[in-house]
């Protein structure tokens, strides 16, 4: 296996609304025999609410230093954290002059460019790769699964590690652990609407239940994702949505890495999945 | 929209050219394929980035910056991914967003949107402890949007009550996930908070 040792950057929500992805990925990459070096003192990314590039930069490059110190490339759950750490990445890779003058803030920030950023899904299938998981699967997750995406894997293009339309990844790591994907390619890398939750609640409500309604009338168990935002928009807030418009989904939302863990044979409490809102029970009957 | 050519201001497209993320504004050749992607003009049929581009190119620049559409961007970059021109259209307005904010500081127009407001309470968070704590945000913003305590003490309720209500219950906030009294109830803190003030302070000092 190519990988052995990666720094970890959990993410502002793995520490409460996404403690669940947290908790899972810590649990599958132990089963898979990848250590993993939490970032210490890791900070937040910005997400998307630093839209100024300087302070995107310069608070990315404190987490990716401290992961350059033990020459490690680092991997996150957080798609946006992944995006914000890849921009910079790159930025500061090409870019002398900013490398000098974010070091210069302070000496903390001191970062060279021989890391790696990587999302956990981009590790999974591409790192590690599938023959490696196969090798390690117990159990069959016997599951209609609604691959969901998001924003920040596929797009944009400088930071992309799959298809910005069509993206794959998760469809075959679904397929692997013994899941069927239910048609949702107009879905897939739709918005969740999470950005705008607390400034337009309106339009993040219809964005989320065109993403819930589509996966409902596929016929979906279950949609798996790979973003915390997304989680706390399709999860979360999911009887929000459905109170405010007057639907009802009962659509469980599940992180990908907790369906893998289920069919690594990991028991679904060190999983989270008595953590997410909407109820997991049915899903954990179709683990054989 | 009626072009008053004698209030037009050639510059403004400079404006937008010499900052980070907008450098090609001027690449753009209005196919619009940035607004035939865009989730949110297929909720809003009034939301055009193409028209903003082109607004930005020919000088409207108060029509621009006051324009309330600015700020429902979900930020999810299908713009950008899709632009044959490389126009990278979600920087393009993440740039003209800022020059807003900067043009409402000098009292040149007023933005009729929560959202700015969001992102500082935001960002005041991460650079008081270095990591988001929700509840910090929700406490600045609210009150702030709604222009009182009590007001937004409401509005959270409101938004929020049952969310957290679910946080509390799967013991994602609080004591009964067995993580901790306060687990995500409390500002999660990094010791280099100074590192995190001097980076603020470094941007600061750059877009003045």
């Amino acid at each position: 296996m190519s990988v052995e040792k990666l720094a970890y950057l959990p993410g502002c929500p793995s520490e409460a609304t996404a403690l669940e992805q947290h908790m899972s990925t810590e649990a599958v990459f132990e089963k898979l025999g990848v250590e993993l070096v939490e970032v210490e003192e890791w900070n937040c990314c910005g997400a998307a609410e630093a839209e100024d590039p300087n302070l995107v930069y310069a608070l990315n490059a404190r987490n990716l230093a401290i992961a350059e110190k033990d020459n490690l490339d680092i991997m996150t759950p957080c798609s946006i954290c992944y995006y914000n750490l890849a921009r910079t990445n790159n930025a500061l890779k090409a870019n002398e002059e900013l490398r000098a003058e974010i070091k210069a803030i302070d000496p903390s920030l001191e970062y060279n460019g021989t890391i790696t950023p990587k999302h956990v899904l981009d590790v999974l299938m591409n790192d590690i790769g599938p023959e490696e998981i196969k090798s390690k699967l117990v159990k069959k997750v016997e599951l209609k699964v609604a691959p969901y995406y998001g924003c920040y894997l596929g797009r944009p293009p400088e930071t992309a590690f799959d298809d910005p339309d069509d993206p794959v990844l998760m469809d075959q790591l679904i397929e692997l652990i013994g899941g069927e994907n239910v048609p949702f390619s107009a879905m897939k890398t739709k918005c969740c609407g999470g950005p705008l939750m607390m400034t337009r609640g309106d339009l993040a409500f219809e964005m989320a239940r065109k993403i819930l309604e589509r996966a409902k009338n596929a016929g979906a168990d279950c949609i798996a994702l790979a973003c915390p935002l997304c989680g706390m928009m399709l999860d979360a807030k999911q009887p929000d949505v459905e109170k405010a418009l007057n639907v009802k989904f009962e659509m469980p939302i599940v992180y990908i890495t907790q369906l893998l863990g289920l069919a690594l044979g990991i028991d679904s409490k060190k999983l989270g999945l008595q953590k997410n809102v909407v109820d997991t029970k049915k899903i954990l009957e179709k683990v054989v | 929209m009626p072009i008053k050519t004698w209030e037009l201001d050639p510059n403004f497209k400079n404006e937008i050219l010499n900052e980070q993320g907008g450098e090609h504004l001027t690449a753009c050749y209005q196919c619009s394929t940035c607004t035939l992607g865009c989730p949110i003009t297929e909720l809003v049929p009034s939301y055009n980035p193409r028209k903003i581009i082109q607004m930005s190119l020919l000088g409207m620049r108060t029509e621009v910056l006051s324009n309330p559409d600015l700020w429902i961007c979900a930020i999810c970059q299908t713009c950008t991914a899709r632009c044959p021109q490389n126009v990278v259209v979600g920087d393009v307005l993440a740039v003209i967003r800022r020059l807003a904010e900067k043009a409402e500081e000098a009292g040149e127009i007023k933005i009729e949107s929560p959202r700015p407001l969001f992102e500082t309470a935001f960002l005041h968070t991460v650079e008081k402890y270095g990591r988001l704590y929700d509840i910090g945000l929700a406490m600045e913003y609210y009150p702030k949007r709604e222009g009182s305590f009590v007001a937004g003490q409401k509005a959270m309720m409101n938004d929020y009550m049952g969310f957290g209500m679910r946080m509390f219950l799967k013991g994602k906030m609080g004591p009964l996930g067995g993580h901790g009294l306060f687990k995500g109830l409390l500002a999660s803190k990094i010791k280099q908070r100074d590192v995190m003030e001097k980076i603020f302070k470094w941007v600061e000092e750059k877009e003045k």
